[in-house]
């Protein structure tokens, strides 16, 4: 009886809506990375993207972004140059990068 | 002998740590293992009323660090099982009595004598939480199906981690078949997807728990529980049995049910 009222106004039932609300939760307790952890991000970004375009490294900023009901990872990079063709692999980049 | 010492957490209070302890502790003796339960919660001593023995108590746990008595002076015996010992917290003490150091070579001492130290750990994650998991070499997470609960469970899961404990497990204490059912409640499902560690057992929301605690004798003696039957099940699987974890755990209401268990305790 309850139960049909609730679904007739379209409320979702309790448990899911705490099911929901706790991917969230955590996903938000969980990303309170640490700033070595954050630096290893980084220059991980920093490697694959090497592979593609030619980057200001120092310009790489990473941050995170919480909203109400999602949490992203925000990554800005300038970008100097695109390759024609990608480098074969990030740690080849890394050496041309390196060498030259 | 090289025994195992498990810490029983959770973060948040009250979701049943001490239940879970006493009744895995007694169902491990009951199959014949020897077993001592520290009570780590220096200051909100519980453990003993739960198993019985508060009037046994000479030294505790502080008494032992600060070399006060012998280790087995501070040992109680349980009043059923031979192979079951407390060493109860002190109840006047503050929680930096003890420091992690000390906790990890009394659990190295212990098990060199007995196959499982299982640990009562405060809520909190302070210093009586790092004194509980010190000598820890496993940890089984206690949480109830609510979002507080679960949200410290993770909190815990993540200091473990952090510590590289390997072996993490859990408890889903006072699940409500009931509630589940009709959707008001998360579903072991649920929060195991949540909180992504093995689960090793689930315990049902029950009366029987605190009219056993109201005797001091562990639920796990009562052949014809449920619930004692879960702890059961747990302890074996701490032993490394292969048993599924029953999805649907028979009601305790209902004329049925009530009928399928006088056949089956007879
Ligand atoms: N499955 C259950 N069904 C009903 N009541 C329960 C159940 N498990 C525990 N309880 C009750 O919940 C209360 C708290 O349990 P317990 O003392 O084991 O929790 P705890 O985690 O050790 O608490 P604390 O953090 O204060 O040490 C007790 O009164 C106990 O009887
Ligand atoms: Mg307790």
């Amino acid at each position: 009886m309850f139960d049909a009222i609730r679904r007739f106004f379209g409320e979702k039932k309790s448990g899911e809506v705490a099911k929901k609300r706790m991917q969230i939760v955590l996903l938000h307790d969980r990303l309170s990375i640490s700033p070595e952890v954050m630096e290893e991000i980084k220059n991980d970004i920093l490697r694959v993207l090497s592979r593609y375009m030619e980057i200001d490294q120092k310009s790489i900023k990473v941050s995170l972004e919480k909203g109400d009901d999602y949490a992203a990872l925000v990554s800005n990079v300038h970008v100097r140059r695109v390759y024609r063709h990608a480098l074969s692999s990030p740690e080849n980049a890394q050496k041309s990068e390196n060498s030259a | 002998m090289a025994g195992t010492t498990i810490v029983i957490t959770s973060g948040k209070g009250g979701v049943g740590k001490t239940t879970s302890v006493a009744n895995l502790g007694t169902a491990l003796a009951l199959r014949g293992r020897s077993v001592v339960l520290i009570d780590a919660d220096i200051g909100l001593r519980n453990l003993d009323v739960v198993m019985g023995l508060e009037n046994r108590i000479v030294y505790n746990l502080v008494d032992i660090i600060e070399g006060r008595c012998r280790l087995e002076q501070a040992m109680i015996r349980d009043r059923k099982l031979n192979t079951l010992f407390l060493i109860p917290a002190a109840q006047t003490r503050e929680k930096d009595a003890v420091h992690p150091e000390q906790m990890k070579e009394l659990c190295e001492k212990l098990e060199q004598n007995f196959d499982y130290i299982l640990v009562d750990c405060p809520a909190g994650i302070e210093r009586g939480f790092r004194n509980a998991v010190a000598g820890a070499q496993k940890a089984i997470i206690v949480t109830t199906p609510e979002v507080s609960a679960i949200r410290d469970a993770d909190r815990v899961i993540g200091l473990l981690e952090a510590e590289l404990m390997k072996d993490i497990n859990l408890i889903i204490n006072r699940l409500n078949h009931k509630m589940v059912k009709r959707g008001d409640m998360m579903s072991t499902e649920d929060i195991c997807s949540l909180l992504a560690v093995p689960l090793i057992g689930v315990i049902p929301e029950s009366e029987e728990v605190v009219i056993s605690t109201n005797r001091g004798i562990p639920l796990v003696h009562d052949k014809r529980s449920d619930i004692a039957n879960a702890f059961k099940r747990i302890a074996s699987r701490l032993e490394g049995e292969e048993i599924p974890i029953p999805t649907e755990i028979p009601g305790d209401s209902g004329i049925l049910s009530k009928f399928k268990k006088l056949i089956w305790s007879s």
